[in-house]
């Protein structure tokens, strides 16, 4: 809420403090003040009225002259210089002394006067000219255009207000004003005012409040006390917890017209578009005591009252706005008969708007239930100052209040011939409002805010704020007033208050006690970052918002946002790598050839059946890699890009790095169940990693689902970039990606241990098989298995030398495996080693018809 | 053989050793040589297995005598060996000149985000303090994210955090507050407790350079006997010197949150104008960096701890504003749109 520093000044005295100083006291005492701007030109004293005296010309300058002007009768005149040609002896003239602030005539910026030397002569001050103190030259006879400020023209001091010394700043045509953008909080309704805000800014200074200026009763009297002829007279109220009070006030002899230029100008200086004398009035009201108000044009009421109650579904209203709007039980209406003139606490209705024919009027002031304007306000999308102040509460007691300070304004500002009718107050329900007590314990200051606050000085802080303090040591009971019932209810809200009042840098830091073991963190992240990184692979972050049409959407499994921002960040996503495979585009779109990305992150799936106490979605951290390009790069001669082979071989590094218990998992191809479900992958070139045991049954996960990653065997994939979808996504060259389930995958990982360092001889061997693929695929993953199967307990290594085949077309391919043996002590013989070999040849030719060449 | 003939022999086939030693020009010719005279079937050696044949009278003289001339020869060779490696290898090293001052090859090296790594640092400097790492889901329930965090369904609070909901079910949004973890955890622990949690959050706002509709946070709760606001002041303090490994100024401003009070801002002074204000710090000279206060009484009952017996402190603070801030990064679309050219400056 903007904050007038003028406006503010009729309600506490601010004398000696600046705009800048109450701007802090309010943000540390929470209201934040975001920024403090000016309104008109940003003058500060001493400006004072002086009297030239003599003039001579300056030694050392042609345009220059010197004054001798007084600021004081009886006093020396001040030395002071001039550059103007229009300054004569005896003129009466503005002087800003030393430490005062003035425009810059040249460029509007703020001028700071010092006293200093001018060419070698010194000067006290500077005689001013109209644009140095902030007024438009066209105010002036243009004459002056130039010159000095000449404050009796016409040769004659007559006006007393021209004492030598007085200040200047009351002279001028505009006053400046300061703004303070004040940051609303949301549980202080009663500080979205200017009176609210003054009660904290006297509390926080300890200054006293100003009693009003004005009595409704005493301008009645003065208008001849005559009552309304209308027969209007009821207010009705079908429930009194949606509005627990109205207050009705018929008023005529009204013309409409532009506002008072002081009421225009202060809702101009904090934003506010003025519309006629009444509604800138309700307005005006609104923003000095956090009262809405709204003013109805009588002539367009056919009945004797007007109901607050619920709407009906069938019924519509044309807002203020000129849009018609739909309404529905949940909202709260004024009606005139069967006729919705407003929408209660949101916005009124056009029909009934004040218009320049208005000459009576009913003005509303009311209190409505913060939570059905609230409700009322986000059905219709519509929000208003007023919905803003009725959401955050307002105070029952002081309805009553602003109905006559409106009043009172419009009777003064808006009568016709001087001869406004000001009717009684039509009310329903009741604005008496319990006052709140709560007890507070001294103990409970301690203890929650760790110092001691005497009970003397709690009632200190608290009495200025409306507070009723009593008692002393442990147990004080507070009242509470009318305006803070809504957050001040307990104990806790109390201790708050004092925290703040008594401000937190009275709060001594210290350090909590340890009463904490600390559980070791899990390093799993940590080194598959550090392989990751290791390898050559950067990290990003992705959206998990992603569009609608993103490849690879289990619609049934889909968790959607119903109110997106955009066709962008719709759905949340099942996989990390359609993200990485759009950034591989963007980087390659800028240049960049070589992108290696990995991203750890959750994928989101909606539970098929919601478990109990479940958020009905399952989040599994994924860990997923893209690689395009090259890794190295060299003078004179370039390294290969990466492929599949160097891709599941960081993938293979990363297992490691994790000490993930290779057996217990195996390389497959992937299914083409699984591939369509990924459509981005090669369904030739991509390995699924899976258990090579049946899981245990895990009731989000089953093992004869055909996505990937709903299987509780399949852990993951690593492959090449489908050409097509490649192609679609513009990508420039083959990519290559990778994605874990790292949550399952850390369930693998092994506690390491030391083997021992063997002394004994290897023996290595080589295996070469002969297969031909016609009938049945042979993968080197089935080899391996039935190699390790025979091979014995000595066996240590196995390791794939070459593939050869023909040409690629063949079925018919050979296949060289180096097999390592040792005895952790002992030396095998050749014999032993002949034996295994024999078995392992056996189960090849046996289980995938291997043959060998002798 | 007579002593004279023998030596003559010996001293002609020294002669002709070391200078056929002398003259070879390369390691090859001179193992040859090596072999011609000192091998097994070389000339010397031979002559030497003759010493046995000699004259008993003669043979310690000739044995002299023949050892003499294998040390020559064995000298000589050793000598030439040197010198003829030393010549052979100076003149490949000058065959070998490279200019060192070409770039070395550059292997792409992996570079941690920085959302990740202002993550890790926070972690790390309350991890010190005995804080745990806890975890919460993102697609939440409004009683989390709400409720249970003193904010219900008519309160205001609400509104300011435009909340995204979902098509799981009517209470099903997701969080736009890391806040919902400390509800998760203190329903299922007992204090004390300390944790802290780092995750994601969601703000249906449209995106600009300073607003992107999920970013981070990392919450961090402690709750334990005797807690109390000075304890908050000085574990965050504690904590703001840490991270930007210097001292800093700072102030806690009164604040409103639903589920703390009395709540906090943390300011710190403006590090780009040393508080005298600047465009980062909208004039004020003072930044904001993270929100803070005491558990709200409600939210300890509404998980069952009594908060007669225990107290503690709440606080939450966004990764990106501390990271543009540590890293002077001024557009939040940096973090998401992984150009490779911003991720490897981290």
């Amino acid at each position: 809420m903007k904050l007038s520093f003028d406006w503010l000044s009729e309600f506490v005295d601010l004398s000696g403090l600046t705009a800048h100083q109450v701007a802090e006291k309010l943000t540390m005492g929470a209201f934040e003040v975001e920024e403090v701007t000016i309104i008109g030109p940003d003058l500060e004293g001493p400006i004072v009225v002086g009297e030239i005296i003599e003039i001579h010309q300056h030694p050392n300058a042609d345009k220059i002259r010197l004054t001798k002007t007084r600021i004081k009768e009886g006093e020396e005149p001040l030395d002071i210089v001039c550059g103007a040609a229009n300054i004569e002896v005896g003129q009466i003239i503005p002087v800003a002394l030393p430490g005062a602030k003035v425009v810059n005539r040249h460029d509007g910026s703020a001028l700071l006067i010092k006293a200093s030397a001018i060419r070698g002569v010194k000067s006290n001050g500077m005689l001013c000219s109209p644009p140095e103190l902030g007024i438009a030259k066209n105010l002036q006879d243009p004459g002056q255009d130039e010159g000095i400020w000449i404050l009796n023209k016409n040769g004659n001091r007559a006006a007393s207000e021209l004492v030598l010394g007085s200040d200047v700043l009351p002279l001028l045509p505009s006053k400046a004003d300061y703004i303070l953008h004040v940051e609303p909080r949301s549980n202080r309704g009663d500080a979205l005012s200017v009176r609210g805000l003054a009660r904290e800014v006297a509390a926080l200074f300890g200054r006293p409040l100003k009693k009003p200026d004005w009595s409704l009763a005493d301008l009645q009297k003065s208008l001849g006390e005559k009552t309304p002829a209308s027969k209007f007279s009821k207010a009705i109220v079908e429930s009194s917890s949606d509005c627990p009070y109205i207050a009705l006030r018929v008023m005529e002899g009204i013309e409409i017209g532009p506002s008072h230029p002081a009421i225009a100008a202060r809702l101009e200086a904090i934003g506010m578009r003025t519309v006629n004398n009444v509604v800138d009035i309700t307005n005006y009201v609104m923003h000095e005591l956090g009262q809405p108000l709204h003013a109805y044009d009588a002539k367009h009421l056919k009945s004797d009252n007007l109901a607050v109650r619920r709407a009906t579904n069938a019924e519509t209203i044309t807002t203020i706005d000129g849009k018609e709007r739909k309404l529905n039980s949940e909202m709260l209406a004024i009606a005139d008969d069967d006729t919705i003139v407003g929408v209660a606490g949101v916005m009124g209705g056009k029909d009934s708007e004040i218009s320049d024919q208005t000459t009576a009027l009913v003005l509303e002031a009311a209190c409505f239930a913060p939570a059905v304007v609230r409700r009322g306000s986000r059905l219709l999308g519509l929000s208003s100052d007023a919905s803003l102040r009725f959401e955050r509460g307002i105070d029952p007691a002081s309805v009553r209040h602003a109905s006559e300070r409106a009043a009172f304004l419009i009777a003064q500002y808006c009568s016709k011939e001087g001869k406004a009718i000001v009717g009684p107050l039509i009310e329903a329900g009741s604005n008496e409002v319990e006052p709140g007590q709560v007890t507070l314990r001294s103990s409970q200051i301690k203890r929650i805010l760790g110092i001691e606050v005497s009970p003397e000085k709690i009632i200190d802080l608290l009495t200025p704020l409306g507070f009723a303090v009593k008692g002393e040591g442990e147990t004080i009971e507070v009242s509470v007033p009318s305006f803070r019932k809504e957050d001040v209810k307990r104990e806790i809200d109390l201790i708050e208050e004092v925290c703040r009042l008594n401000g937190y840098d009275a709060i001594v830091p210290s350090m909590p006690a340890a009463t904490m073991a600390v559980a070791r963190p899990d390093d799993t992240l940590d080194l598959a970052k550090n392989s990751l990184t290791g390898m050559g692979l950067s990290e990003a972050w992705l959206s998990s918002l992603v569009p609608a049409d993103q490849a690879g959407i289990d619609k049934q499994l889909a968790v959607e946002v119903l109110n997106p921002l955009s066709k962008d960040h719709q759905l949340m996503r099942q996989s990390l790598v359609p993200g990485l495979i759009n950034a591989c585009g963007y980087n390659q779109d800028r240049g960049r050839k070589d992108v290696w990305l990995f991203e750890y992150g959750r994928v989101y799936l909606k539970e098929l059946q919601k478990e109990n106490k479940s958020t009905g979605v399952r989040e599994d951290n994924h860990l997923a890699g893209l690689v395009s390009g090259q890794r190295f790069k060299s003078i004179n001669q370039n390294s290969p890009a990466v492929d599949y082979s160097l891709t599941k071989g960081m993938v293979e590094n990363l297992l490691t790095s994790l000490n993930i218990d290779e057996r217990k998992l195996a390389w497959r191809s992937i299914t083409d169940s699984e591939s369509n479900s990924l459509p981005w992958l090669h369904p030739y070139r991509t390995a699924v990693l899976a258990l090579n045991r049946p899981a245990k049954p895990n009731p989000n996960k089953d093992a004869s689902a055909t996505s990937l990653f709903e299987s509780n065997i399949t852990l993951g994939y690593v492959g090449e970039l489908h050409p097509r979808f490649a192609d679609s996504k513009g990508l420039r060259d083959k990519a290559f990606v990778f994605e874990l389930d790292i949550d399952r995958l850390k369930k693998e990982r092994k506690q390491k241990k030391f083997a021992g360092i063997a002394t004994s001889p290897e023996i290595v061997r080589d295996i070469t098989a002969d297969f031909d693929a016609t009938d049945k695929d042979v993968s080197y993953e089935q080899v391996s298995k039935l190699i390790w199967k025979q091979g014995g307990s000595n066996l240590q290594v196995v390791e794939l030398v070459s593939v050869y085949k023909a040409n690629a077309e063949s079925k018919k391919f050979s296949m060289t495996c180096r097999l390592t043996f040792q005895h952790p002590s002992e030396t095998l013989t050749n014999e032993e080693i002949d034996k295994v070999l024999t078995t392992i040849r056996e189960s090849l030719s046996r289980d995938l018809a291997a043959s060998f060449r002798l | 053989m007579e002593a004279q003939e023998f030596e003559a022999k010996i001293t002609a086939l020294v002669a002709s050793a070391l200078s056929a030693i002398d003259n070879t020009a390369d390691l090859g010719s001179l193992e040859n040589l090596r072999v011609q005279y000192l091998g097994r079937e070389g000339e010397l050696t031979i002559m030497l297995r003759g010493l046995s044949t000699l004259d008993k009278a003669i043979r310690p003289k000739a044995g002299q005598l023949g050892n003499q001339a294998k040390i020559q020869i064995e000298q000589a060779h050793d000598g030439r060996r040197s010198h003829l490696y030393d010549s052979t290898l100076n003149q490949r090293l000058a065959t070998e000149v490279i200019d060192v001052t070409t770039p070395g090859t550059r292997c792409l090296s992996g570079h941690i985000h920085p959302l990740s790594q202002i993550s890790n640092e926070i972690i790390s400097i309350f991890y010190s303090m005995g804080f745990t790492v806890a975890d919460g889901p993102e697609v939440e329930t409004d009683y989390y994210n709400f409720d249970a965090l003193n904010t219900p369904a008519s309160h205001p609070a609400r509104d300011e955090q435009d909340t995204f909901y979902t098509n799981i079910g009517p209470s099903s949004l997701l969080r736009s507050q890391t806040s919902t973890v400390q509800i998760r955890v203190m329903e299922n622990t007992k204090p004390p407790l300390r944790i802290i949690a780092p995750g994601r959050v969601y703000r249906n706002e449209e995106v600009n350079a300073r607003k992107y509709p999920l970013f981070h946070q990392v919450e961090g709760l402690l709750i334990d006997k005797d807690v109390n606001f000075g304890q908050l002041k000085g574990t965050l303090s504690a904590f703001i010197q840490a991270l930007f490994k210097k001292p800093v100024k700072i102030r806690f401003r009164p604040d409103f949150f639903p589920f703390t009070e009395p709540s906090a801002e943390l300011d710190s002074e403006c590090p780009f104008c040393s508080g005298k204000g600047c465009k980062t710090c909208g004039g004020r000279g003072w930044l904001e960096l993270l929100g803070c206060g005491m558990v709200d009484p409600n939210v300890l009952k509404g998980v069952g701890i009594d908060p007669e017996e225990w107290s503690g402190f709440a606080f939450g603070m966004g990764l990106e504003r501390l990271a543009m801030l540590k890293y002077d990064i001024n557009d939040i679309r940096n973090f998401y749109t992984n150009d490779m050219r911003f991720l490897e400056q981290f």
